[in-house]
């Protein structure tokens, strides 16, 4: 697993929690759960990914807006990683 | 702000030098917009102009263009919907009365003997295959029509030199336009060019990698292999690439995006049958510009054309456009055209704001000006652009609606609602033309509600209130790149009352008739 600060994870998976209605659910979420499997819609895709831009005041390079990056809380929090060094 | 005229003492002797080193304008693009700019200005003789492009001119959409010199047969029920949308639409009737004097400047330059004017009427077909969308866009041909006093008749299609579809795809009505053609684009470019030539402008087969200066002043440009020219003012007439061009000095996030609208169409030489003589169209369809055949000379089709918006700027054809072309030409326009030859396959990208109009102006680095935006008429908005620019150029006053200028926030002429309206009616058109099909007791309705939501939620992951055209909206739904671009445009204005405005909104001047 790729080395992360705990903080960002938990940021994501809030975000993700709300993103796709997970309210209730948020503590069964494993990070690698995949998302796409668990209801994310290419729609609500494009809102999480505006969200953890904003959210973390980063801008994800162009390669990383695709499917694979929002696969999981952990694809993510990696992408958030790479793009805030 | 000050920028810089042209006058006469700056003259630089460029004639004969191959690679100057000054100019006193340089135009970057040698598309219809910056060809027809540097003829002006040799016109007015005044100064010296330097026009860089590769002489492929590859995913440039003026090569691409079937140059229907159209502004009622691409009349659709926005069009003067509103004050702003009026103000476009009379860019393209001021344009129109432009054409007999640029075509008589170009005719004795013309590449062969083909007449660069192809035809000078055309017929707009209404079939059932286009749905609703259709029908309302046929009316509102002829309703602008009646509104500007124009010239037209209903014809019985069967009339239509050429016109021989498929029967379940004949056209119910048609109607005439005697005032409106179409041009050779590929033979209009080739003229400006030996006219240019002759006229001593310098034409480089090159492409520009950077504008050189801050974001205070543009002092000139940058070639691909590092050569530099120094100019009085730099125009970007690049097309889709302006966008990129202007922002290796200017990168600011409230600079109005262009989107390519990656567009196909292809040329054939008739094997058998009647010829069409005259442009024979549908009225604008679902996120495009209809079907049409414009005859080409030398017993040359032009069909066309299809448009989507994509991320990256190429010159490739989807093998999805190609059956959609070919098959629904040879259902709904002629179907011996499954016979012809395809002697040139056009693509193109189409120069797409996010508000849908063009961006002509100044720019806030002195010394650089802008001309790009004009979607899907811009061949046809050419010469009076070039007019317009010339005169700007020089100091003098424009001829065009202030409302183009580049450094906008996005023009509003529509609700939120009436964009979802909007999206749902373009995307069942879309549905239906495309003959996508659905189980028999899907009903219409039930589409109805299925892109309603989609348009919806768009724009609530979207955050933007912003109401976006049908063909911004399908993009920024279907990809995380295009959503990212829009999303970041508009919010830079979020909550700034001038943006969203109610239908009807009355930016611009169009005329009161
Ligand atoms: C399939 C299709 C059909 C169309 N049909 C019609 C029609 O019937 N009627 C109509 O009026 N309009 C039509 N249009 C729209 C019309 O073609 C455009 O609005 C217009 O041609 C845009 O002209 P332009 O000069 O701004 O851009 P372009 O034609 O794209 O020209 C830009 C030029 O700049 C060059 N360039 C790019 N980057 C650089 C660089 N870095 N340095 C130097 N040069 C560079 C490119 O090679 C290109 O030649 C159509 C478009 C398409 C794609």
């Amino acid at each position: 697993m790729p080395a992360y600060q705990p903080s960002v994870a938990d940021t994501v998976r809030s975000l993700v929690t709300k993103q796709l209605n997970l309210n209730g659910y948020s503590q069964d979420l494993r990070p690698d759960d995949n998302l796409w499997s668990l209801g994310m819609t290419s729609l609500t895709c494009l809102g999480l990914m505006l969200s953890i831009e904003d959210t973390f005041e980063i801008e994800l390079p162009e390669e990383a807006l695709k499917e694979a990056t929002f696969r999981s809380i952990n694809t993510i929090s990696a992408a958030v990683e790479s793009s805030r060094k | 702000m000050s920028n810089p005229t042209m006058r006469s003492s700056d003259l630089v002797s460029a004639a004969g030098a191959k690679r100057p080193t000054k100019a006193d304008v340089v135009i970057i693009g040698n598309g219809a917009l910056g060809m027809f700019l540097a003829d002006e200005l040799i016109e007015r003789q005044v100064g010296s102009v330097v026009v860089v492009g590769p002489s492929n001119r590859d995913t440039g959409a003026s090569q691409a263009a079937g140059a229907m010199l159209g502004c009622f047969g691409e009349t659709t029920t926005e069009s003067l919907r509103t004050d702003a949308a009026r103000t476009r639409f009379e860019l393209g009737i001021s344009a129109h009365d432009k054409w007999p004097e640029a075509l008589r400047r170009l005719d004795e330059f013309k590449p062969s003997d083909r007449p660069l004017q192809t035809t000078t009427e055309s017929h707009i077909i209404l079939n059932s295959v286009g749905a609703e969308l259709d029908t309302v866009n046929f009316a509102a041909i002829i309703d602008a029509l009646d509104q500007y006093d124009k010239p037209w008749k209903e014809v019985d299609p069967t009339d239509i030199p050429g016109y021989n579809p498929r029967t379940e795809s004949r056209a119910l009505r048609a109607i005439h336009l005697p005032t409106e053609g179409a041009v050779d684009a590929r033979g209009v470019l080739a003229s400006l060019e030996r006219r240019l030539r002759h006229g001593g402008a310098i034409l480089l087969d090159q492409t520009v990698r950077r504008l050189v200066g801050s974001d205070e002043a543009v002092t000139g440009v940058e070639l691909d292999d590092g050569h530099l020219i120094e100019a009085g003012a730099v125009v970007v007439a690049a097309g889709i690439h302006s966008e990129s061009l202007v922002r290796t000095v200017f990168d600011v996030p409230d600079l109005m995006p262009t989107f390519p609208g990656l567009g196909f169409a292809m040329i054939a030489k008739r094997t058998g049958g009647e010829p069409f003589t005259s442009v024979v169209r549908t009225p604008n369809r679902g996120f495009a510009c209809g079907l049409h055949v414009v005859p080409q000379g030398g017993g040359l089709e032009y069909y066309g054309a299809t448009n989507r918006l994509v991320n990256t700027i190429s010159s490739v054809t989807w093998m999805a456009d190609v059956r959609f072309l070919a098959q629904y030409s040879m259902q709904q326009l002629d179907e011996r055209a499954a016979i012809h030859e395809v002697t040139k396959w056009c693509s193109g990208n189409r120069p797409v704001t996010l508000d849908g109009f063009p961006l002509v102006g100044w720019m806030p680095p002195s010394g650089l000006y802008l001309m790009t935006g004009t979607y899907r008429d811009g061949f046809h908005c050419a010469p009076l652009l070039a007019e317009h620019v010339a005169n700007e150029l020089q100091g003098k006053s424009g001829i065009i609606d202030s409302i183009f200028q580049p450094m906008r926030k996005p023009v509003a002429t529509r609700t939120m609602e009436w964009s979802i309206d909007e999206y749902v009616t373009h995307s069942l058109a879309a549905w239906f033309e495309t003959g996508a099909q659905a189980a028999p007791q899907m009903t219409t309705s039930q589409l109805t509600d299925y892109y309603r939501n989609m348009a919806v939620q768009t724009y609530e992951q979207l955050g933007v209130d912003y109401g976006l055209g049908p063909d911004i909206l399908w993009y920024a739904q279907g990809n995380l790149h295009g959503a990212r671009r829009v999303a970041r445009f508009l919010r830079t204005f979020k909550g700034d009352g001038d943006v969203a405005q109610p239908a009807g909104a009355t930016t611009g001047t169009g005329g009161t008739r």
